[in-house]
C-alpha cells in the first residue's frame, strides 16, 4: 500500500490558496461575458420573430450537447487559426482568455434559458398593471419586471454558475494555473507522489467554494422572498 | 486556416470504434447507478434517519466537486487499493495493471452519477402526492406493492426530463474516460489529432458525433415519455 | 364489532386526541361532528393506521390490539376489513377508475382478475359510473372522482366504511351525487363512520352522532336529540353557529 499522508493536505492547501483568484476571476469573467450573451440570446429569443427564435434554440441545443473539454480544445486551437485570417494575432494571448471565450459560449445558452424561463414565469398581468397606471415600459421592466425576474431566476442562475465552476476545472488540460493547474503542478513537481493528498486538498476547496455559493445565493433568494409569499403562490 | 478535409472523413472513421465505448460508458454506468440511487433517495427522503444524513452528506459532496477532480483521484486511489486487497489480504497472484480500464471508469462514473440520480429520483417522488400511498395501504396494499405499482409509475413520468438531462450529462462526462486510457470517442480524436497536430478537424468531427448521439437519447426519451405519460394527456375538466 | 378505546395522538407539542372512545355496531351509521381541530379526522385516521396513536386500543371483531404497537400484520388484518374514502379523492393519477377500483381487490386480496373486474364494474355501476370505466382521475370532476373513490371502497367487501370529509373539496353543485350515492349505502346496510360538515346528511340518516371538540368526545346521541336538544353547552354552540352558515349557503 502506498504511503498516505493526512497532513500534507494542510501542507499543499496554502500553495493552493493564491489561485483561488485565478479560478474565481476566470468564473467572474465567464460570468460576465456568458451573462451578457445569454440575455442577449433571451431577449432576441422574446421578443424577435420565428428565425431569430429558431437560431438561438439551435444554439442552445447544440452546446447542450457538445462536451466542455472538446468545446476547449475547439476554442483553444480553432480560435487563433480563425483570428489570423482577419490577420489577428492572438497566440500570445494568455490562456485565461481562451477559458473565458469558451466558457462564455456555454454559460451563454444555460442562462439565456435561465432569463427567458424567468421572465416568462412573472404573469403577464404584473406589466399591464404597471404600464395601466401610467408607467413606461422601462419604467415597468424596471420597477415592477425585473425585481420579481430576479428571484425565480435565483435557484437556476446557481446550478449553471456550479456547473460552470466544476466545469471551469478542466482549464488545466490546456494550461491554466488556476487551483486546479496549480494542483497538478504541485504533482508534478512531487513526481507523483502526493498526488491523493494534493487531490484531497483540492476537493476541499472546491467543496467549500461551491457550498458557499449555493448558500449564499439561497439566503439571497430567502432576503428577496420576505415579505411577498405571494409569489409563491404565483409560480 | 486550412481544414484537412480527407483527415476529417478518416478520423470520422475511426471514430466509429469510439462509439460503442462511449454508450456502454453511458448506459451501463446507467442501469448500475439506476437501483443504488433509488434506494439512497428513499433514506433521503426520511431525514431523520442517520443513513439519510449520510447520503445527503455524500450526495453534496459529489455534487460539489468537479468530476475531473473525482476521475483523476479515483483512478490513482483505486489501483493502489486493489492491490493491496489482491495481494495482502486475499493472498493471489494477480495482475492488476491487466484490468480493463472501462472498469474503473464504470465506478467512477458510477460514483457520480449515483449522486446525480439519488436527486432526480428524490425530487421525483416528492412530485407524487402523500395521498396515493395512503390510498394504497388504505385498500390494503402493503408499502412496497404501493410503490411499485403506485408511487414510482408515476414519479418516473416526472423524473424523464432530469433523467434525460441526467443521461446526456453524463455522455458528456465520458469525453473524460482518455484519462483512465479508455479509448471512447475523445480518446481517439485526440490520438488522430496529435499525430499531425489537426486538432480543430479532429475536435469538429467528434462534436458532430456527440450532437448526434445527444439527439438519439433525447428521441429515445420524447418515446419513453409518450409510453409513460398516457394518463397524463388529459387535461382536467 | 368494533371498539375504539382511550385514543391519544399529540403531533409534537400539540396534544390532538385525549382519550377517544366509540363504539360501533353492524349496520351503524356514525357521523362525526366538530370545528375543525377537533381531532376527528385524525381520529379517523388512527382507526385505519393512516395515524398512529400514542396509545389506546382496538377491538375488531376476534382481533385486539394496542394502536401504537400493531404489527405490521394486524395492521394489515384490519386495513382488509376496512375501507377510507378520503376529502381529496386520492386516486391512482396512473390508472384508470376501472384499475383503481380492482388494485386493491386483485393486489391486496389476490381476487383472480376476472372477478375482480366484475366486482369493480359492479361497484361503479352502483355509484352511478357505468360510463367511466376507462377515465383517467384527470378526466373525471371532482365529484366523479370522489364517486370512484367510493366505489373502490366498497368493492372490497369491507366491515367498516370510513368517510373523511368526502364532500369538503367539491364545488357546492357537485356535492349532491356524492351524498346520494352515500345515503344509498346507508339504506342499504353498510357500516359507516362519516366524518362531515353536512347536517343533512346526518339529520337524514345517522344512526349516532358524535360530537368532538378539544380532542375528546363531548356528546353523543341520536341525531334528533343532538340537533334539537343537545346536553353539553359546546355542541349547542357549534351547532348555532354551524346551521347559521347552512342558512347563508342556502
Amino acid at each position: 500500500m502506498r504511503p498516505f499522508h493526512p497532513t500534507y493536505i494542510f501542507e499543499v492547501l496554502p500553495q493552493l490558496f493564491p489561485y483561488i483568484g485565478v479560478t474565481i476571476a476566470v468564473t467572474f469573467g465567464t460570468v460576465l461575458g456568458g451573462g451578457l450573451i445569454g440575455l442577449l440570446l433571451a431577449a432576441a429569443k422574446i421578443k424577435r420573430g420565428r428565425i431569430a427564435k429558431v437560431l438561438v434554440n439551435t444554439y442552445v441545443y447544440l452546446t447542450r450537447c457538445i462536451p466542455s473539454i472538446v468545446m476547449l480544445f475547439i476554442v483553444y486551437y480553432g480560435l487563433p487559426e480563425l483570428l489570423m485570417v482577419f490577420g489577428i494575432d492572438i497566440n500570445n494571448i494568455h490562456k485565461a482568455f481562451f477559458v473565458i471565450t469558451t466558457f462564455s459560449i456555454l454559460f451563454a445558452a444555460n442562462m439565456s434559458e435561465v432569463f427567458r424561463s424567468a421572465y416568462e414565469a412573472v404573469n403577464k398581468g404584473q406589466r399591464e398593471a404597471a404600464v395601466s397606471i401610467g408607467m413606461t415600459e422601462f419604467q415597468a421592466f424596471r420597477r415592477i419586471l425585473l425585481p420579481q425576474c430576479t428571484i425565480y431566476a435565483i435557484p437556476n442562475f446557481a446550478n449553471a454558475l456550479v456547473n460552470l465552476i466544476k466545469e471551469g476545472s478542466l482549464a488545466y488540460t490546456i494550461g491554466l494555473i488556476d487551483i486546479m493547474g496549480k494542483g497538478q503542478l504541485i504533482i508534478g513537481l512531487n513526481m507523483g507522489s502526493y498526488s491523493l493528498e494534493t487531490y484531497l486538498a483540492l476537493f476541499i476547496l472546491y467543496w467549500i467554494l461551491i457550498l458557499l455559493i449555493e448558500k449564499s445565493l439561497k439566503f439571497l433568494e430567502k432576503r428577496l422572498l420576505q415579505g411577498r409569499k405571494i409569489l409563491n403562490t404565483a409560480g | 486556416m486550412t481544414i484537412n478535409t480527407e483527415f476529417m472523413i478518416q478520423t470520422f472513421f475511426d471514430v466509429l470504434a469510439g462509439i460503442p465505448v462511449t454508450l456502454e460508458l453511458t448506459f451501463i454506468t446507467l442501469l448500475l447507478s439506476f437501483p443504488i440511487a433509488f434506494f439512497m433517495a428513499l433514506q433521503k427522503l426520511e431525514k431523520k434517519k442517520v443513513s439519510g444524513k449520510i447520503v445527503s452528506g455524500y450526495v453534496s459532496f459529489v455534487r460539489g466537486t468537479p468530476v475531473v477532480l473525482q476521475i483523476l483521484f479515483l483512478y490513482s486511489l483505486l489501483p493502489t487499493i486493489l492491490n493491496y486487497l489482491i495481494k495482502e489480504i486475499l493472498k493471489l497472484e494477480f495482475d492488476i495493471f491487466s484490468i480493463n480500464p472501462m472498469i474503473y471508469a464504470f465506478v467512477v462514473f458510477s460514483l457520480n452519477t449515483v449522486a446525480v440520480l439519488t436527486e432526480v429520483f428524490r425530487s421525483a417522488l416528492l412530485t407524487v402526492e402523500h395521498g396515493q400511498l395512503e390510498a394504497a395501504l388504505a385498500i390494503g396494499l402493503n408499502k412496497c406493492q404501493a410503490y411499485v405499482r403506485i408511487i414510482i409509475p408515476q414519479a418516473i413520468v416526472s423524473a424523464l426530463p432530469n433523467l434525460c438531462n441526467a443521461t446526456i450529462n453524463l455522455m458528456k462526462s465520458t469525453s473524460l474516460a482518455f484519462m483512465m486510457t479508455v479509448k471512447d470517442i475523445t480518446a481517439i480524436a485526440k490520438v488522430n489529432a496529435a499525430f499531425g497536430y489537426n486538432y480543430i478537424e479532429a475536435y469538429l468531427v467528434i462534436s458532430v458525433i456527440y450532437i448526434i448521439l445527444c439527439t438519439l437519447v433525447q428521441l429515445g426519451y420524447v418515446a419513453v415519455e409518450r409510453y409513460f405519460s398516457s394518463y397524463k394527456r388529459f387535461s382536467t375538466n | 364489532m368494533l371498539e375504539i378505546r382511550n385514543v391519544h395522538k399529540a403531533f409534537g407539542s400539540n396534544q390532538v386526541l385525549k382519550g377517544v372512545n366509540l363504539k360501533v355496531n353492524k349496520g351503524d351509521i356514525i357521523v362525526i361532528l366538530g370545528p375543525s381541530g377537533s381531532g376527528k379526522t385524525t381520529f379517523l385516521r388512527t382507526i385505519n393506521f393512516l395515524e398512529k396513536a400514542d396509545k389506546g386500543t382496538i377491538d375488531f371483531d376476534d382481533i385486539h390490539t394496542e394502536l401504537h404497537s400493531a404489527s405490521n400484520k394486524t395492521i394489515n388484518r384490519i386495513r382488509k376489513k376496512t375501507a377510507f374514502v378520503f376529502q381529496n379523492y386520492n386516486l391512482f393519477a396512473n390508472k384508470t377508475a376501472l384499475e383503481n377500483v380492482t388494485e386493491g381487490l386483485i393486489v391486496a386480496r389476490k381476487v383472480p382478475k376476472e372477478e375482480a373486474i366484475k366486482c369493480a364494474k359492479d361497484a361503479l355501476d352502483k355509484v352511478g359510473l357505468s360510463e367511466r370505466y376507462d377515465y383517467y382521475p384527470s378526466q373525471l370532476s371532482g365529484g366523479q372522482q370522489q364517486r370512484v373513490g367510493i366505489a373502490r371502497a366498497i368493492a372490497v367487501n369491507p366491515d367498516v366504511l370510513l368517510f373523511d370529509e368526502p364532500t369538503s373539496a367539491l364545488d357546492p353543485e357537485l356535492i349532491g351525487e356524492v351524498l346520494s350515492v352515500m345515503k344509498k349505502l346507508a339504506k342499504e346496510g353498510a357500516t359507516m363512520i362519516v366524518v362531515t360538515h353536512e347536517m343533512s346528511f346526518a339529520q337524514e340518516v345517522a344512526s349516532r352522532v358524535v360530537f368532538m371538540d378539544g380532542g375528546v368526545v363531548v356528546e353523543e346521541g341520536t341525531a334528533k336529540q343532538i340537533f334539537t336538544a343537545p346536553k353539553e353547552k359546546r355542541t349547542e354552540q357549534f351547532l348555532r353557529r354551524i346551521v347559521r352558515d347552512y342558512d347563508y349557503v342556502i
